[in-house]
């Protein structure tokens, strides 16, 4: 909660200010975070977002939010050491959407979690809005692959409010604030329900919905959509894009479908395999459509950076 | 054999796409295949819970009253179930019985309850140090097969001859299955929903409340129930070894005293309120069951 006051203290524009009309700092802000949040076209939710939604927030001044300079991350297993991540570098900006791509086994969620804080590299520091001591908090709000993320005791709005709770919201606020993710990620109708029963692509909402109500300076996705059906991910994928383009929340993203990595992201890491380095950075925020020549190029610039990394390119989805 | 081709074709129609739904229904049709004219047998798996008990009981009942009549036991000796019955009601009437209920649940509520809190309290220990997990690892090892009965003759040497050290002996019978448990619930948690708290910023004691204890409660409450087996052993066990204390004596007492004074039916109206009060307490448990790790999707019904 320390940070979360000294980095409001510091002041700046909300997450969600997509207009950038409004000045860093301006007291302003207070209030009109929701019709900033949802300046963006799109169905928009009824409700009013609580006040200090937008509160949550990451000054401008450095457009650097994430960096990786040679970390090296290795598991002492009883007998073996097995060396995950052999050197990652690279940068991340505020509002940025990167997609780490690789093939399986290769460290990415290895470095997720190193990012998220449940994990020390063992050599090369990650810094993340300044500090690199970093310990697991609500700033960087994971997403994890698994379905069973959610508190099975807990309704889908207790999952989503009582994080809230937990970061210093009042009861009531944080109860209005989970109402309006949850409708913004189309589960208004499923709050009172249990996780248990709801399907595979609602569960993954629910955490969706859960950390983005945190107001994370940064989300971090591992496979997010990895188990679900083809349409299912499909679908997600185009709701997690709306609401992106709408929070312009930072998206740190796993995954091992290049197609995923090409429609949802602004640039793409591609790791080979372990003990894994970063084979190649591609930027795709000036590729058109899958009908842009060049897209088909960087598809298959990708697809041979980790064929070349990986004979099993049947993982891979194109 | 009609009526299950019956069942077989409705479901071809309703929902033929489930693979392997045919043969599902050979056993268990779905309720919109029961349509109230199709005459199924009144099958035993169907009936509410309540009236299938009670049906077992009667039958265990039968069973007794026959014995009585073909071999005329000793009276002096065996009771059959008129007599106890009538001894049941009479003891409830006359206050012995509740008395004497009251006095063991009292002293098993009590024993219980520190006994629950102890074991809550080691298992925080052992969770957050490891100095706290050896210890709690090696009393365990030590204390929990000890059947509780035996450290009675040093319960009473420390608190002399009164409920103090029943309460003890309860407390000590229960705490260590309890802390078993619950160190097993709590290692047991999902470790991608320890993740998921950690990353919400849970520490220390809210991790504890509001993740681990709910998380382990399936675990929790078959330590409870193995908690209550030994405890009620307990108490009935030590209230015959040493009868009276502290001037009103509890159910173990009443049954040793009827049989004392050779009231037989008395004896067997104390072990029928024994039976019901175990009973009883196992359905509570069970509806809490219900109410929670069912409901919540974490342990099926
Ligand atoms: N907890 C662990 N203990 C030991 N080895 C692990 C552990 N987690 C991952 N690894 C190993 O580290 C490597 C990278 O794993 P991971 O980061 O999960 O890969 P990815 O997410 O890219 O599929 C793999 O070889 C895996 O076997
Ligand atoms: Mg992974």
């Amino acid at each position: 909660m320390a940070s979360r006051v000294a980095r409001i203290k510091k002041g700046g524009a909300p997450v969600g200010d997509t207009t950038g009309a409004d000045a860093p700092g301006d007291p302003s802000i207070e209030g009109t975070g929701p019709d900033l949040l949802l300046s963006a076209n799109g169905p928009q939710p009824q409700r009013d977002l609580p006040a200090r939604a937008a509160s949550n927030s990451l000054p401008d001044s450095d457009s650097t939010l994430l960096s990786l300079e040679h970390v090296r991350i290795s598991y002492r297993l009883r007998r073996s050491v097995v060396e995950a991540v052999g050197d990652a570098t690279f940068q991340m900006d505020r509002h940025e959407r990167l997609m780490l791509i690789g093939p399986s086994g290769c460290g990415k969620s290895t470095l997720l979690k190193a990012v998220a804080g449940f994990i020390e590299p063992e050599g090369g520091t990650i810094r993340f809005d300044g500090r690199s001591d970093l310990t697991p908090g609500p700033d960087r709000a994971v997403v994890f692959q698994e379905f069973d993320q959610l508190f099975p005791w807990r309704t889908v709005i207790e999952n989503v409010a009582y994080p809230l709770r937990v970061t210093g919201h009042e009861r009531a606020e944080a109860r209005q604030r989970a109402e309006f993710f949850l409708e913004m990620t189309g589960l208004a109708a499923a709050a009172d329900r249990h996780p248990h029963e709801l399907s595979g692509g609602m569960k993954q909402r629910v955490a969706i919905a859960r950390a983005l109500a945190l107001e994370p300076a940064m989300l971090l996705m591992d496979e997010p959509f990895g188990s679900l059906d083809a349409i299912t991910r499909v679908r997600l994928q185009g709701e997690l894009k709306r609401i992106a383009d709408r929070t312009r929340v930072a998206i740190f993203f796993v995954t091992h479908s290049i197609l995923e990595a090409l429609t949802l992201g602004d640039r793409i890491v591609v790791l080979g395999s372990p003990p894994s380095h970063v084979r190649t950075v591609v930027d795709v925020r000036e590729l058109g459509g899958p009908t842009d020549p060049r897209y088909i190029e960087v598809q298959q610039h990708l697809h041979e950076q980790l064929g070349a990394t990986d004979k099993d390119l049947s993982g891979v989805e194109l | 054999m009609s009526n299950s081709d019956a069942t077989l074709a409705n479901d071809k129609v309703s929902g033929a796409d489930e693979t392997g739904g045919d043969r599902r229904l050979w056993w268990r049709p779905p309720p919109t295949v029961r349509t109230p004219g199709s005459h199924h047998p009144l099958s035993w798996s169907k009936l509410p819970t309540l009236v299938r008990r009670l049906i077992v009981f009667a039958v265990l009942v039968a069973f007794w009253q026959m014995y009585m009549s073909v071999k005329h036991p000793n009276p002096l000796l065996f009771s059959g179930p008129a007599a106890a019955a009538t001894a049941f009601v009479d003891g409830w009437r006359n206050g012995q019985i509740a008395s004497a209920t009251a006095t063991t649940l009292e002293v098993l509520l009590i024993g219980m309850a520190i006994g629950l809190a102890l074991g809550l309290v080691f298992t925080i220990l052992a969770t957050v140090s490891t100095v706290g997990k050896d210890f709690v690892m090696l009393m365990t090892a030590m204390l929990n097969p000890l059947p509780s009965i035996a450290i009675l003759p040093l319960a009473i040497i420390w608190f002399g001859l009164n409920n103090n050290a029943m309460i003890f002996v309860i407390a000590n019978a229960v705490a260590w299955p309890m802390a078993i448990n619950m160190s097993t619930g709590f290692t047991t948690v999902n470790p991608t929903l320890l993740m998921a708290a950690r990353n919400l910023g849970l520490r220390r004691w809210r991790m504890i409340k509001d993740v681990l204890l709910p998380a382990g409660l399936p675990f929790i409450m078959s330590g409870v129930k193995v908690s209550w087996a030994f405890g009620w052993r307990t108490v009935i066990a030590a209230e015959l070894i040493f009868g009276t204390a502290g001037g009103s004596g509890g159910l173990g007492y009443y049954i040793n005293t009827s049989q004392y004074f050779l009231k037989v039916p008395d004896v067997f109206a104390g072990l029928i309120t024994i039976a019901i009060i175990g009973i009883a307490v196992e359905m509570l448990l069970n509806l809490f069951e219900r109410r929670t790790v069912v409901r919540w999707g974490m342990q099926r019904a």
